[in-house]
């Protein structure tokens, strides 16, 4: 029963076609659970090993995590949200999302990046004020 | 209350003692005189989905972290100095996990059999299992498995990975310093992270994991062989010490 009427079916549609998922949780890291667990099971379903998986979860919530950095602690969050799109390949995931930001983009570390190198194909983040965008991809090896 | 008088200055004297001299016995043997100081903190916050073991042991973490800390100098009581000590490590331990959802008991014990089950197929199959192999080998569903996966985050404190043996040797050497000579000649950005406090502030062996995973860009399964613990146990000690670097960047930047 697709009953919503809130303009996002055509976008919808395209999800069902192509077997993307899309989340939407609150911009807070009590989430980013869902987030990497929608994320983990994406990526088995298309046959990642387990390292790639690990991987795939470590990148995730360690991109997520910067983007809605210290707002954490027990603070609930504001009623900001984060949606991401789970796209699907033959042999690859890729994972947008945004957030709204009440800053600046938060500038990621040198660790932080490296980290991120080390676990996805690519990643990358940008926005302006008000709105944040990211985007990691990771290709299944065997 | 002459007694608590004389107790509270025996107390007194032996902090000083040890600020003095560092004499872990004498550190322990204080430890152990507080550890009522320490349950009673942690009953302040069960009910909030976590086991009380766990909870007194993170406790007594915070109590060891205050007497260490402990500046007799200064003319505070001990008790006064330790509380808020003790209560935040709890509340961090409560905000590490990020997701207050209790595991559920199959689920730990699903994720405590994973480590056996991922290690002999990945013997077997001479490379990393998928996931449904995994299920398939354990007899579950795949997201079962997926959620034993998670529930690894949740073990920070439990009895399997007890704050690990090398906590007392942490950080003699940064662990750029004893990887075999096959890692000689870091390049300079890689020695420079290395080296920092932050990184260093680890164990051994989690920077150690740290330098193989995301500066070699060996697996975890590679490491695993490397180290001779279970993979399961590398991806403990993974997340564990990534949240901890978070915990300690975050601390750096806001001090207080």
């Amino acid at each position: 029963m697709p009953g919503e009427q809130n303009g996002l079916e055509e976008r919808d549609e395209q999800l069902r076609m192509g077997g993307d998922v899309r989340l939407v949780v609150p911009a807070s890291p009590e989430y980013l659970r869902l987030v990497r667990l929608t994320a983990a099971g994406m990526a088995s379903r298309l046959g990642f090993t387990f390292d790639e998986v690990e991987d795939l979860r470590i990148a995730v919530d360690e991109l997520c995590f910067h983007l809605l950095g210290d707002a954490g602690d027990d603070r609930p969050a504001d009623d900001r949200t984060m949606d991401l799109i789970y796209s699907a390949g033959t042999d690859f995931i890729s994972i947008t999302g945004r957030t709204g930001l009440s800053g600046e983009v938060p500038e990621p570390s040198e660790l932080s990046e490296q980290i991120l190198d080390a676990l996805v194909d690519e990643h990358e983040v940008s926005g302006t004020d008000g709105m944040v965008t990211f985007r990691l991809k990771k290709q299944r090896e065997s | 209350m002459s007694f608590e008088a004389t107790d509270r200055n025996e107390l007194r004297s032996k902090l000083e003692e040890y600020a003095r001299t560092g004499n872990k016995d004498l550190r322990d043997e204080i430890v152990r005189s507080q550890v009522g100081l320490a349950e009673y903190l942690a009953r302040r916050f069960k009910n909030r989905g976590e086991p009380i073991e766990d909870l007194i042991q993170v406790a007594l973490l915070g109590l060891l972290k205050a007497v260490e800390r402990f500046d007799p100098s200064r003319g505070l009581e001990f008790s006064t100095f330790a509380t808020p000590t003790i209560v935040g490590e709890l509340k961090r331990h409560f905000r590490d996990k990020g997701w207050a959802v209790r595991v559920p008991r199959r689920v730990q014990e699903l994720h405590l059999r994973m480590g056996t089950v991922v290690n002999n197929l990945s013997q077997e199959l001479g490379r990393s299992p998928t996931i449904p192999e995994i299920a398939q080998r354990a007899e579950v569903s795949v997201d079962e498995v997926l959620e034993a996966m998670e529930a690894g985050r949740a073990y920070r404190f439990s009895s399997i990975d007890a704050p690990a043996a090398d906590d007392d040797d942490r950080a003699q050497s940064p662990a750029a310093a004893q990887l075999g000579e096959d890692d000689t000649g870091l390049e300079e950005v890689e020695q420079r992270m290395l080296l920092s406090p932050l990184i260093a502030s680890l164990p051994k062996r989690e920077q150690m994991i740290i330098h193989l995973r995301f500066f070699r860009g060996m697996t975890q399964s590679e490491i695993a062989s490397r180290l001779g613990i279970s993979q399961m146990h590398v991806s403990r000690l993974l997340a564990r010490s990534l949240v901890q670097l978070r915990d300690r960047a975050g601390a750096e930047a806001a001090p207080g």
